[in-house]
C-alpha cells in the first residue's frame, strides 16, 4: 500500500507536469499525461496490466509496465529538448539583437567621425 | 539607407581567409556583412580592415544563426538584393553576378548556387556521396528536383529575405532554408558556380556523423512548440 502511495503521488506530480507542457507542447503534454494515467491505473490494478500484457501479446504485467515506461521516458527527454531549443531560440533572439544594435550604433559613430558636418 | 547588393558572410574562426574572401567581394562591387559567430581568434578585426560591416554575435551560434542575423540587418539597411557566401574560401566571388542577375532582372526572387551545375573543384569521393545523399533528402521532402541543396551560396530578393525565419541555428539551416524557400511560393532558379574545396575548408566541412546530427535536427524539428 505504502509504495501504492508513493508511486501514485509520483504519477499525480507526472500528470500536473503534463498538463504544464500542454501548453507549449500539446501533443507531448497529452500523451505525457495519457501515460502517466495508465502507469496510475496499473498502480491500483496490477491484475489488469497482466490482462492487458497477454492481449498485447507481451508475457508479462511488469513487461508492459516497463514497456510504457520507456514511452514515458523518451517523451519526458522529447519535452526537454523542446525546452531547450525554445531556450536556446530565446538566446538567439537577445544575442542576434545585441549584435545587431551594437554594430548600428558603431556604424553610425564612425560615420560621424568621418563627417563630422553631417 | 544602402541600395547596393549585400553579402552576408557567416564566419567562425576563419582569420586566416576572410581578409581575402572580403577583398574579392569588395572587388565585385558588392557591399559585405560579415558575422562574426563568436570566433576566439581575430576574424572581426581582419574582416573590418578588409573592407566588411562586421556584425558580432556575443556568443557562438551557429551558422544558420549568423545568416539569419545577416539578413535581417541588411534588410534593415534596406538591402534590395542579400546574398548569402561562405567565409571560408570554397565559393567564387566571380560567380556573384551571375547569382544576382535573375534577382535583379525579376526573374526570381531566390537564385541557389549549384555546384553540380557548375563545378567542384578537388570534391573528395566521401563528401559527394553525402551531398548527394543530402540531394536526395531533400528531393523526397521537398518534392522539388534540384541539384544542389546544400551550397551556401544563395541570393534573395528583398521580398523572399523577408519571409526566410531560420530557427535550425547550426548545419540543419541548410534543409530548413530550402524548405522555406520552396513552401514560399516565390520563383527560384539554379545558377551554375563553383565550389573550390581546400583542406583548410575541408577540414571544416560536414563529415557522416555531421550528415546523421543535421537529420537528427530535423526530424527532432518536425516537433515544436
Amino acid at each position: 500500500m505504502t509504495a501504492q502511495i508513493f508511486l501514485s503521488l509520483l504519477l499525480f506530480v507526472a500528470i500536473i507536469y503534463a498538463w504544464i507542457a500542454t501548453s507549449r507542447a500539446p501533443a507531448i503534454g497529452v500523451l505525457f499525461g495519457l501515460v502517466a494515467l495508465t502507469g496510475l491505473y496499473f498502480v491500483w490494478l496490477p491484475s489488469h496490466a497482466i490482462a492487458i500484457a497477454h492481449r498485447l501479446g507481451i508475457g508479462r504485467g511488469v513487461d508492459l509496465v516497463i514497456y510504457i515506461w520507456m514511452v514515458f521516458s523518451v517523451l519526458a527527454i522529447l519535452n526537454l529538448h523542446l525546452n531547450n531549443k525554445a531556450l536556446l531560440d530565446k538566446i538567439t533572439e537577445l544575442a542576434r539583437r545585441i549584435a545587431i544594435s551594437e554594430t548600428t550604433s558603431r556604424v553610425a559613430l564612425d560615420e560621424d567621425k568621418d563627417d563630422p558636418g553631417a | 539607407m544602402s541600395l547596393n547588393p549585400w553579402v552576408v558572410v557567416p564566419a567562425y574562426n576563419e582569420g586566416d581567409v576572410i581578409g581575402g574572401v572580403v577583398a574579392s567581394i569588395i572587388r565585385q562591387g558588392f557591399e559585405v556583412a560579415v558575422v562574426d559567430d563568436g570566433s576566439t581568434d581575430d576574424t572581426a578585426v581582419v574582416a573590418e580592415n578588409a573592407g566588411a560591416t562586421v556584425i558580432r554575435h556575443p556568443i557562438n551560434l551557429g551558422q544558420g544563426a549568423a545568416i539569419q542575423t545577416g539578413i535581417e540587418y541588411t534588410l534593415t539597411l534596406g538591402a534590395p538584393y542579400i546574398l548569402t557566401f561562405d567565409g571560408d574560401g570554397q565559393h567564387a566571388a566571380e560567380d556573384l553576378k551571375a547569382m544576382l542577375e535573375p534577382l535583379a532582372s525579376g526573374k526570381a526572387d531566390f537564385t541557389l548556387g549549384s555546384r553540380t551545375m557548375g563545378r567542384a573543384v578537388n570534391l573528395p569521393l566521401s563528401r559527394k556521396i553525402i551531398l548527394q545523399a543530402a540531394t536526395l533528402f531533400s528531393r523526397i521532402s521537398l518534392g522539388r528536383s534540384l541539384t544542389d541543396t546544400h551550397n551556401g551560396f544563395r541570393g534573395m530578393t528583398r521580398r523572399g529575405a523577408g519571409l526566410i525565419n531560420l530557427r535550425h541555428h547550426r548545419m540543419a539551416h541548410a534543409s530548413e532554408i530550402l524548405g522555406q524557400i520552396v513552401r514560399s511560393g516565390l520563383p527560384f532558379v539554379e545558377v551554375p558556380v563553383t565550389i573550390q574545396y581546400t583542406d583548410y575548408s575541408l577540414q571544416k566541412g560536414q563529415g557522416a556523423l555531421e550528415a546523421v546530427r543535421i537529420l537528427a535536427e530535423l526530424a527532432a524539428g518536425t516537433v515544436r512548440r
